[in-house]
């Protein structure tokens, strides 16, 4: 009857490849401690470090990133910075005002308003996410049962204050972008669950 | 006692108990859907069968008493099969609703389809359009209702309104307003507090917090002096809002109480203020120079002390009018009965089988005794005599007998109503020639009350056993009072009738235990603290220094039941409180609470720390609030005066008796309340003073002038209109007698 995802045992097995770092044990006498900082300044370790970085630059073959010029792709499990998404067919905010991600917030920090509208219809009138508690668990997004906050993909929200809140506006996909096509769905967190369909039951109609 | 068992445990019952009842007592747990302890069996929902061994088929627990020695199963498979098919016909095309429904989270419906594990439809129904109903202060939705009565129930049993009912027709059954298009009702909002689904809502809340954001705290409503339990349910706002608590709705513990209008939809009273220090300083002032302080009924027990001490302190005078007028009635009728309080309660109005009251609008007075007498009505078929000069339209579905007298007679009539009650019962050779030196012809006369309503009256009471004589409030402030208070004293202490008289606001009963109050005659320098004076303090908008409003603050009421009831703060108040002035005349305490402990002893309070005060109601409905005042011995001293000449009020008289709902200056800063500020009257009224229907007009009050605009009431009569009290001043109703003799003058339409 109900669905169940397989479970997949992501923990480390026993024959995976632990090897232990062969490490030094730290000097213990005074005369010890005092070798060991001798040997340290004088063994030019750092010139290798050095000429480390100068070879490579003189080669021209330079695999950094030119962040921020230029990022990285993250993958769809990443979460990021959340997003209100719309329904594609009507434009329609998807949030339905339940509740739920407040709710299940570990740490309390989504707060929303809602009121009736003139069709009786629930409305959000506000929403906002501190950023600067959120722990970006994802609970919010695997909650949420009309797929509307999810963890979109911007993970620089740097504050100088420890608030730091998105609202609203900032999260909801703008009409012209959605029009335009560029909402984008996630497959990470809250995503429907691969074959969904199948374990939906049928309500007899009788009509 | 009836011995009978439950899966074979023994268990008892009282007579009168059903086999559900007994059941919970005892801590068995029977499903169930439809019950309401407070009224009647619905028996709609079937959900409470069980088996017995004495009959075949199943039984509906909640309305079936348990014979002697009756084996009752409340659980096997038969029944859960059963249970399990009625949640699963609950369930057929029930909206999937709950992510947005108001009652998500504490629905029955929700924790019922979960507990009998209903994941799926098995049955199919064409479903319809069903249109929500928009009702004022309420909203309905047919599609979520699932059509268990139990709004229906309480609107007739407990209410008395009778406004809505249950328009049958199968699949297409809903709620409909009875005999009217739109609900026209006095939007108690009880409906709203039993409907176990989301179907009846409150407008104003709907879909404006979720039930598990909601803190609740549990206090006591400050409109009057019924002192209902409520619980404030409270939330932060949004982050916009700058993340201030706030108020959501009121809600109360349905099962057990009751709320009306005011104390459900009138909770926005409160202010903020910040601590301004210069004009605290200048209250400070103030109150130094000041030779009286007047205040108003609405103050918690502590506060009423702190001014006492003031009081005491500075020795200037404590104004309170409508507390001094309820302490010198209760005074001359201790001197009678012996005892600081009167019997009666709101329970033992509830529990009576004949009710008598004399001198008051109960519906718009005191709501809570209006719903204990209708529940008295329709649970134990009590008779419902009530005298006053005006009908009461709200009250026609319950009294039996209505006897309308002279204004201003209340005299007369409660002595010839005393002499009825007293006609059998072994009252001495003073008091029964009192009584036989009555000049009863002028008595009937003046107050044109006939002699045969007072022999049906005997006739009626004579067979009666647990009976309640209610005292309105115009008697508090009638020029003779004292006598009155007297007689009614000696009704409670000869017959079996127990005594309640309805003090007016939240507190009065409080504030005529607690501090000494001198007459009210002006003068200079009156600090009010929110009451009229040369300086004010208080919790409203002109207030000069603000001070929390009740819903900010904690304390302790005395409720009409003689009950000491707590309140709790629901929103926090950042300014000064009354406490914080009394610390600077060297009368010190921590917190205002510190006082509750040292109520007067000698007044009946029994000493119990505030944080010691309990406020809630057990799951069988014990009454867990506060404690009960003990009513002291007082020495008995008075004796009856001979009735005065009873006065005659000709000309425009109008009533000080407030709209439905409304009941002081909290009441009418509400934004959700109905604040009808008109003068009602019959088209008697309109052609006795030549005014009509919407013409502004001007009353001339001895104590000065209104302008209001005139509507006709069809559902009044006679010669007497209504006029609204909470919109003037601080909307004390009960400063002096609530009839007036006026000159009312045509000044416009208001077209
Ligand atoms: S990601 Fe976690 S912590 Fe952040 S808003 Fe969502 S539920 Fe709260
Ligand atoms: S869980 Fe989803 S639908 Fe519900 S309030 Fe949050 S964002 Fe809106
Ligand atoms: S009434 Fe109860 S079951 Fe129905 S939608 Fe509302 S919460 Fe859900
Ligand atoms: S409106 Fe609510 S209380 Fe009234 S019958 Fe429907 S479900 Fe029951
Ligand atoms: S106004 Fe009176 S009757 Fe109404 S809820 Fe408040 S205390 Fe109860
Ligand atoms: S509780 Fe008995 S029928 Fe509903």
């Amino acid at each position: 009857m109900h669905h169940e995802e397989t479970f997949t045992d992501r923990n480390v097995s026993e024959q995976s490849a632990y090897y232990y770092v062969d490490i030094e044990s730290y000097p213990t006498t005074g005369w010890d401690k005092f070798k060991q900082v001798v040997k340290r300044t004088f063994s030019g370790e750092l010139f290798v470090g050095l000429w480390v970085v100068m070879r490579e630059m003189i080669k021209f073959d330079i695999h950094t990133v030119q962040y921020p010029l230029e990022k990285l792709p993250i993958g769809p499990r990443y979460r990021a910075v959340h997003k209100l998404l719309r329904l594609w067919e009507s434009g329609y905010e998807r949030c339905i005002g339940c509740g739920l991600c407040e709710k299940i917030c570990i740490s309390d920090c989504i707060r929303m308003d809602t009121k009736i509208d003139e069709n009786s219809r629930k409305e959000v009138t506000e929403y906002s996410i501190n950023l600067g508690r959120c722990i970006f668990c994802g609970y919010c997004a695997e909650v949420c049962p009309e797929l509307a906050i999810v963890h979109g993909d911007r993970y620089e929200n740097g504050s100088e204050q420890r608030a730091h809140f998105v609202i609203k506006d900032d999260m909801l996909t703008p009409l012209d972008m959605l029009k335009a096509g560029q909402q984008s769905e996630y497959p990470g967190f809250g995503a429907i669950i691969p074959g969904s369909d199948a374990a939906v039951k049928k309500t007899p109609l009788a009509y | 006692m009836i011995n009978f068992t439950i899966n074979g445990q023994p268990v008892s019952a009282n007579k009168g108990e059903t086999i559900l009842q007994a059941a919970r007592k005892a801590g068995f747990y029977i499903p169930t859907m439809c019950y309401l302890e407070k009224t009647t069996p619905c028996a709609s929902c079937r959900l409470c069968v069980v088996e017995t061994d004495k009959t075949e088929g199943l039984i509906l627990s909640c309305q079936t008493p348990p014979t002697e020695g009756l084996g009752v199963i409340i659980d096997s498979d038969r029944l859960q099969t059963e249970r399990t098919n009625i949640m699963r016909l609950y369930d057929v095309n029930h909206p999937l609703e709950c992510g947005v429904c108001d009652k998500s989270g504490a629905c029955d419906l929700q924790n019922k389809t979960l507990e009998f594990g209903v994941s799926a439809q098995h049955f199919s129904a064409k479903d319809q359009h069903r249109a929500i109903e928009h009702w004022g202060l309420i909203n309905y939705d047919p599609s979520l209702c699932i059509l268990c009565e139990k709004c229906v129930h309480v609107c007739n049993e407990i209410i008395g309104d009778d406004a809505i009912e249950l328009q049958f027709g199968g699949y297409k059954s809903s709620v409909i307003p009875k005999n009217s298009d739109t609900l026209d009702c006095t939007f108690c909002g009880e409906c709203i507090a039993v409907c176990p689904v989301g179907a009846l809502v409150s407008s104003n809340f709907q879909y404006s917090a979720n039930a598990w954001e909601l803190t609740q705290i549990p206090a006591t409503c400050v409109h009057c002096s019924a002192g209902c339990s409520l619980h404030y349910e409270v939330r932060h706002t949004s982050n916009a809002l700058g993340g201030e608590s706030k108020i959501y709705r009121v809600t109360n513990d349905f099962e057990h109480t009751t709320l009306c209008g005011a104390g459900r939809f009138g909770f926005d009273f409160d202010q903020q203020s910040e601590k301004d220090e210069a004009e605290f300083d200048k209250a400070v002032a103030a109150l130094q120079n000041a030779s009286a302080i007047r205040f108003s009924s609405m103050i918690t027990n502590e506060e009423a002390l702190i001014l006492q001490r003031i009081k005491e302190k500075l020795g200037i005078k404590l104004y309170n009018e409508e507390a001094r007028a309820y302490q010198s009635f209760m005074n001359a009728y201790s001197s009678v009965s012996g005892k600081a309080g009167f019997g009666g309660s709101l329970d033992a109005i509830k529990q009576s089988d004949g009710i008598i009251v004399v001198g008051g609008r109960i519906s718009s007075d005191n709501p809570m005794v209006r719903y204990a007498m209708t529940t008295a009505a329709r649970h134990n078929g009590a008779k419902v005599v009530y005298m006053h000069p005006i009908e009461d339209d709200l009250l026609q579905n319950v009294i039996t007998q209505f006897v309308k007298y002279e204004v201003g007679t209340e005299e007369g009539v409660v002595a010839m109503l005393a002499k009825t009650l007293l006609e059998n019962a072994d009252i001495g050779d003073e008091l029964q020639s009192y009584f036989k030196e009555l000049d009863e012809g002028y008595l009937c006369a003046e107050s044109n009350v006939g002699d045969e309503e007072y022999a049906r009256i005997l006739k009626t009471f004579a067979r009666l056993k647990r009976k309640t004589l209610i005292i309105g409030s115009d008697l508090l402030n009638h020029k003779r009072a004292a006598n009155i208070a007297r007689l009614c004293a000696m009704i409670e202490t000869h017959t079996e009738f127990s005594v309640v008289v309805v003090a007016p606001s939240v507190n009065t009963i409080g504030v005529s235990l607690i501090c000494d109050l001198d007459a009210d005659k002006g003068g200079e320098k009156v600090v009010g603290y929110n009451a009229p004076g040369d300086y004010t303090m208080g919790s409203f908008a002109d207030s000069m220094l603000k001070l929390p409003s009740l819903n900010a603050q904690e304390g302790t009421f005395v409720s009409i039941s003689h009950q000491v009831l707590p309140t709790n703060v629901a929103v926090a108040f950042n300014g000064y409180t009354l406490n914080d002035i009394a610390n600077v005349f060297g009368i010190e305490a921590q917190y205002t609470i510190d006082y509750t402990a040292q109520l007067p002893r000698n007044r009946g309070f029994n000493g119990t720390k505030f944080d010691d005060l309990g406020n809630f109601f057990g799951t069988l409905g014990e009454d867990n609030r506060g404690y009960t005042l003990d009513n002291i011995d007082v020495e008995v001293s008075g004796s009856l005066e001979e009735v005065e000449t009873l006065p005659e009020f000709n000309g425009s008289v109008v009533y000080r008796c407030n709209p439905i709902n409304q009941f002081n200056g909290y009441t009418q800063k509400t934004s959700q309340l109905e604040k009808d500020t008109t003068l009602r009257g019959s088209s008697q009224f309109a052609a006795a003073a030549k005014i009509g229907d919407g013409d502004k007009i001007r009353i001339e009050f001895p104590q000065g002038t209104q302008e209001r605009i005139f509507k006709l009431d069809p559902t009044l009569k006679g010669t007497i209109a209504l006029v609204p009290a909470y919109d003037v001043g601080f909307g004390v109703l009960n400063e002096q007698y609530r009839f007036e003799k006026v000159k009312i003058m045509r000044m416009g339409s208001e077209s």
